[in-house]
């Protein structure tokens, strides 16, 4: 262990009140000094954890990849509670990998990274889902070479409610770039046009888009098709499939009708896109796009 | 008052990021910063207000300071120096009510004297989705402007600032830094609320090539006597300063990634010149470094430079 990683672990273990007397920039500087970047930070660059006896590595079999704030926590959870699945508690479920490219080469090397991410027990399936590889345009490219044969999940949820559920996350971007911490938010409501970047570079029938409200009304059902499309038994019951887990930012914030109708305006060509795109998709579970 | 100059050498010396946190702790923010006050300044004896006559809407890192200098010179243009030349009023309202009151706001912040013109340019307006709509509600008959650069070399450019700046080295900076390249997306958007006579797309390379033209474009855009000549009119400003490394598979993924917006762009406006951008210039096969003073090549469109216009 490095000096860096004792002052770390010392921090860490330091009474949350204690740290949180620290101002976020300056708890940022520090941890950046220490070298703890996290997965969706360009600094990253920790290995993966050894396989455990009797796992191999590979391509991930299935990679979630989106929407934030859509319950792709909760969908992931069920996914892993399957006995076909192989889930490790050590690793983040938002591997964030594919995201670290966009000034640095992605080459072959770079694809064995990825999949030295993945270890799984023999005859079963892994993978990930980071949200936020949708929504990020260099990705879509990037998954033909990394996992040519993987599954993708996709959910979504009414934009303009995952959009104030999104705002909602405090971020230290948010005092400071006001209008970039909105434009985030709102850039990763255009599902249409992620799932258009994705359906260039893989076939339509390795892409399953689920849509958030319809597995809350309908979890059984919903869970059963993306067992079937994971190639797994769709008769398993995962435990916590009734109830979606609480959003973690609280519940949806109220919006001002004016507001709404415009945030309506911004997404409303997308979303008829989207219902081109996903015949399943139910638009009379988004109040503000039903037909 | 002003803090003595031992205080404020070492206020240099903190992190972008610290120094950011201090001055907001101290209720002082940026016109971009979340805690900014939106009431507008009184305007000066013999000044009054009303909407805008031009907004330059776009794009960071493109030279568009330099640009706004070069306009507010002409003697036919207000410009308060204690007015930054981004209101980035707009910015702030992608999830709050804007109605009469706040287009009132809006107007409050372009005082100007009787008998000229005035304005503002928020590079970033042409990034957030939201403000085409707010624009044509606040300044429907404002002259748009947009200063375009090739976007590979923007987003080498702007990545570099914002971390200079002290964004956090996230995912989401980077994204930013992508999603500002996307300049016919995003001006698909403002045509879908304003004519394309009301809009004005210069190119950097080309202003920084040879500025006279566009700049005299730009005047007779703005109805202004196009005769006049500002100091300063070679000195690009901020635009310079050191880029980020990009690897050349990197480089050539970006490029992939912005062709078919930049084929869309050309399309909407076919006076770009492509020559000037080597990383889309076709079959050139130059992908190397273009460097800030965009000497990519002799000008092959309009004489006056100017992309569009009336």
């Amino acid at each position: 262990m490095t000096w860096k990683d004792g002052v770390a672990d010392l921090f860490q273990r330091a009474p949350a009140g204690l740290r949180g007397r620290l101002p976020a920039e300056q708890r940022a500087d520090l941890r950046y000094y220490l070298g703890r970047y996290r997965p969706w930070e360009a600094g990253f660059d920790r290995p993966p954890p050894e396989p455990a006896p009797g796992q191999v590595t590979g391509p991930p079999d299935f990679v979630g990849i989106g929407a934030h704030m859509a319950g792709t926590g909760w969908w992931y959870r069920l996914i892993a509670d399957h006995p076909g699945v192989t889930s490790r508690s050590d690793l983040p479920v938002a591997r964030h990998y594919l995201t670290r490219f966009i000034t640095r080469r992605f080459g072959p090397e770079e694809v064995d990274g990825y999949h030295r991410w993945f270890p799984r027990a023999p005859g079963t399936i892994t993978g990930e889902w980071t949200p936020s590889y949708a929504a990020r345009p260099w990705v879509a490219p990037l998954l033909p070479l990394a996992c040519p044969e993987a599954r993708l999940v996709f959910m979504v949820r009414d934009p303009i409610d995952r959009l104030l559920l999104g705002l909602a996350r405090t971020s230290d971007s948010r005092a400071s770039q006001a209008g970039d911490h909105m434009a985030e938010a709102v850039d990763r409501g255009y599902y249409a046009a992620q799932l258009r970047r994705v359906l260039a570079v893989v076939p339509s029938d390795r892409v399953l888009t689920l849509q958030y409200e319809r597995c809350v009304a309908d979890p059984a059902g919903q869970i059963a098709a993306t067992y079937r499309f994971l190639g797994l038994d769709d008769s398993h019951r995962p435990a916590g499939l009734s109830r979606p887990p609480d959003d973690p930012a609280g519940p949806v914030p109220p919006l001002d009708p004016g507001t709404r109708r415009r945030l309506a305006d911004l997404y409303a060509g997308d979303v008829a896109d989207l219902a081109g795109l996903v015949p399943g998709l139910e638009l009379r579970r988004w109040p503000s796009f039903a037909p | 008052m002003r803090p003595p100059r031992v205080a404020r050498a070492a206020f240099r010396r903190l992190s972008p990021r610290t120094r950011g946190a201090l001055l907001r702790r101290a209720g002082l923010f940026a016109p971009w910063e979340d805690g900014y006050g939106l009431t507008p300044p009184a305007p000066a004896p013999g000044e009054h207000t009303g909407p805008p006559d031009f907004v330059g809407i776009g794009v960071q890192k493109a030279g568009t300071s330099w640009w706004y200098e070069l306009i507010a010179g002409h003697p036919g243009v207000s410009a308060r120096p204690d007015l930054h030349k981004e209101r980035h009023y707009l910015s702030h309202f992608g999830t709050r009510p804007f109605g009469p009151s706040e287009v009132a706001e809006y107007h409050g912040w372009f005082p100007r004297r009787a008998g000229t013109i005035t304005g503002e340019w928020t590079p970033d307006y042409l990034a957030y989705p939201w403000v085409p709509a707010l624009l044509a509600e606040a300044a429907p008959a404002a002259r748009l402007l947009v200063m375009v650069r090739d976007p590979v070399e923007r987003f080498r450019s702007g990545l570099s600032f914002r971390l200079a700046q002290g964004a956090l080295p996230t995912e989401a900076t980077e994204a930013l830094a992508v999603r500002q390249g996307f300049t016919a997306a995003s001006l698909r958007r403002v045509l879908d609320r304003f004519p394309k006579e009301q809009v004005l797309v210069l190119q950097y390379e080309r202003c920084a090539a040879d500025p006279e033209g566009p700049l005299a474009a730009t005047y007779r855009f703005l109805a202004l006597d196009d005769g006049f000549r500002p100091a300063g009119l070679h000195r690009s400003v901020n635009v310079s300063g050191a880029k980020l490394d990009l690897d050349p598979e990197a480089r050539r993924r970006l490029v992939e990634l912005y062709a078919p917006d930049v084929d869309d762009l050309v399309g909407m406006f076919p006076d770009l010149d492509l020559a000037l951008w080597p990383n889309f210039a076709g079959d050139t096969g130059d992908t190397g470094d273009t460097g800030d003073t965009g000497d990519g090549g002799p000008a092959t469109g309009r004489r006056d430079g100017a992309v569009t216009g009336p």
